[in-house]
């Protein structure tokens, strides 16, 4: 479960005349397991935010995010380092990846940092680009040269191959044509139905009737 | 609880009167990869130097928790420290011809690593050599050309290369892609990031250059007139600064 707690965030940008920027006062909600929780609201409210508060990207200014009984604001670094590694996968907005390394070895990459072995780990990897759609041929080189829409389905594959309980989503489904939206989804409901804890950002509303989503509605949570 | 492979607590270091690094005090655990940042003249390499052992701290404690033997870097023996810095600690220079002997064959420069730490059998040392040189993807056919027959790319992984071979517990790597090519800087740093996934290796790594930081430290330092102004995840420093001129240093990179 993911409980957000009386959380406060501002930014303050020091070289804008110390100009200070409330995004939430008081902001609370949770996320069972199993749920998949789709933040809604205008661009600029906030909805990335909230996920990057609860990956630890954003320091937050008051209050509590609780991820197994552990408080992410009064983590140490390796803390959350270790706790990313164990139960939180993001799947960002944008891919970001280095040139030269392939496809197929960003898929990797997650589960040979925790120990996996190569062979399980190219095993899965695999199967998780053909149920993804990826042509073959592309799986030995570098997604930077790949479409908007292959890139986004690398980026999922990338946050899906572990076996995580909790899963920060920003715009999954955003980019990719109706095919392979629906592929997507059912990757995402396969997760919801193992019980992972689903927060995720989803600009169409065919995803989020699909997905059968709780709404959070930030024009609410956030009027102070 | 896990130990940190390193501790620093309050560590000086002055030129005469003026100030190199001031009150730093950091940990770093196994496999992790710390970034230190800050403009030139801010003390990053003052620090590393320091925790590298070319310099000597004017204050402050180092201490390395290595396979459970607590090492007190400033209060051991002249020749502790230098056998401990040959087994335990590597240094990645800027300028690979800082870390290389250039009229001694590829192969040569790395053997005479693996020599220091006691390698003895020619068999060994050469099969070794050439895994290694193989590893940082130069060609083994190049193994005893002398190192002034490589390019600049080609130089910065033979050093990486006679810099891991010998297992070292923590790497510094001072500006390891900074003298290089963009084209083959994004070779060397994904060469850096495979091994130190690879072989689970933890890195102190200065750079000016945010975008290497990003890419390769797990967390970092932001250094200004020798002191630490901010410290915290990569990720979180660089996308929620605190601090005013972290902010400054973030909102000054160009976006291509």
């Amino acid at each position: 479960m993911i409980e957000v707690k009386k959380v406060n965030k501002s930014f303050t940008l020091f070289n804008q005349n110390n100009a200070k920027i409330t995004v939430f006062k008081n902001l609370n909600f949770e996320v069972n397991p199993g749920e998949i929780v789709a933040l809604k609201g205008p661009s600029g409210i906030g909805k990335s935010s909230i996920l990057k508060m609860i990956y630890g990207s954003y320091i937050i200014d008051k209050g509590a995010i609780i991820i197994n009984n552990k408080n992410i604001a009064t983590l140490s670094a390796q803390e959350i380092l270790k706790l990313r590694k164990t139960s939180i996968g993001y799947v960002s907005q944008f891919l970001k990846v280095i040139p030269r390394i392939s496809a197929l070895d960003v898929i990797m990459e997650p589960l040979l940092n925790s120990g996996d072995n190569k062979n399980n780990a190219y095993k899965k990897s695999i199967k998780l680009l053909k149920d993804l759609n990826i042509e073959k041929n592309l799986w030995h080189l570098s997604p930077l040269t790949f479409s908007g829409g292959e890139q986004q389905r690398i980026n999922i594959a990338r946050g899906f191959i572990k076996d995580l309980p909790y899963l920060l989503l920003d715009e999954p489904t955003a980019s990719l044509d109706s095919r392979n939206r629906d592929i997507i989804i059912n990757l995402i409901k396969a997760k919801s139905n193992r019980g992972v804890s689903i927060i995720g950002i989803f600009h169409d509303e065919y995803s989020r009737k699909k997905l059968n989503v709780r709404e959070i509605d930030l024009n609410i949570e956030t009027k102070h | 609880m896990i130990i940190p492979l390193l501790k620093v607590t309050n560590l000086s270091k002055s030129y005469d009167n003026i100030v190199g690094c001031k009150n730093i005090s950091m940990s770093l655990y196994p496999g992790e990869v710390l970034g230190i940042v800050g403009e030139s003249g801010s003390g990053k390499t003052t620090l590393i130097n320091c925790l590298s052992g070319n310099l000597e701290p004017d204050r402050g404690k180092i201490i390395f928790n290595i396979n459970n033997k607590k090492t007190d870097f400033l209060n051991i023996s002249e020749s502790e420290k230098r056998k401990f810095i040959r087994t335990d600690l590597a240094f990645v220079h800027q300028n690979p011809r800082d870390g290389l002997r250039l009229n001694v064959s590829a192969g040569g420069n790395i053997g005479e690593k693996l020599m220091s730490v006691g390698y003895r059998h020619y068999g060994n040392i050469r099969s070794l050599a050439t895994k290694w040189i193989n590893k940082v993807e130069i060609d083994k056919s190049r193994i005893d050309d002398l190192p002034i027959t490589f390019s600049g790319g080609m130089l910065q992984r033979l050093q990486i290369a006679k810099n891991l071979i010998t297992s070292p517990n923590v790497i510094f790597m001072d500006e390891p892609t900074g003298g290089l090519d963009v084209s083959v800087q994004a070779r060397v740093l994904d060469l850096i990031r495979s091994l130190v996934n690879e072989l689970n290796l933890t890195v102190i790594i200065v750079s000016h250059d945010l975008a290497v930081i990003r890419l390769l430290a797990d967390k970092m330092i932001v250094m200004k007139n020798g002191t630490v102004i901010e410290s915290g995840l990569s990720d979180q420093v660089l996308e929620d600064p605190q601090q005013e001129y972290t902010q400054l240093l973030v909102s000054s990179v160009l976006h291509v």
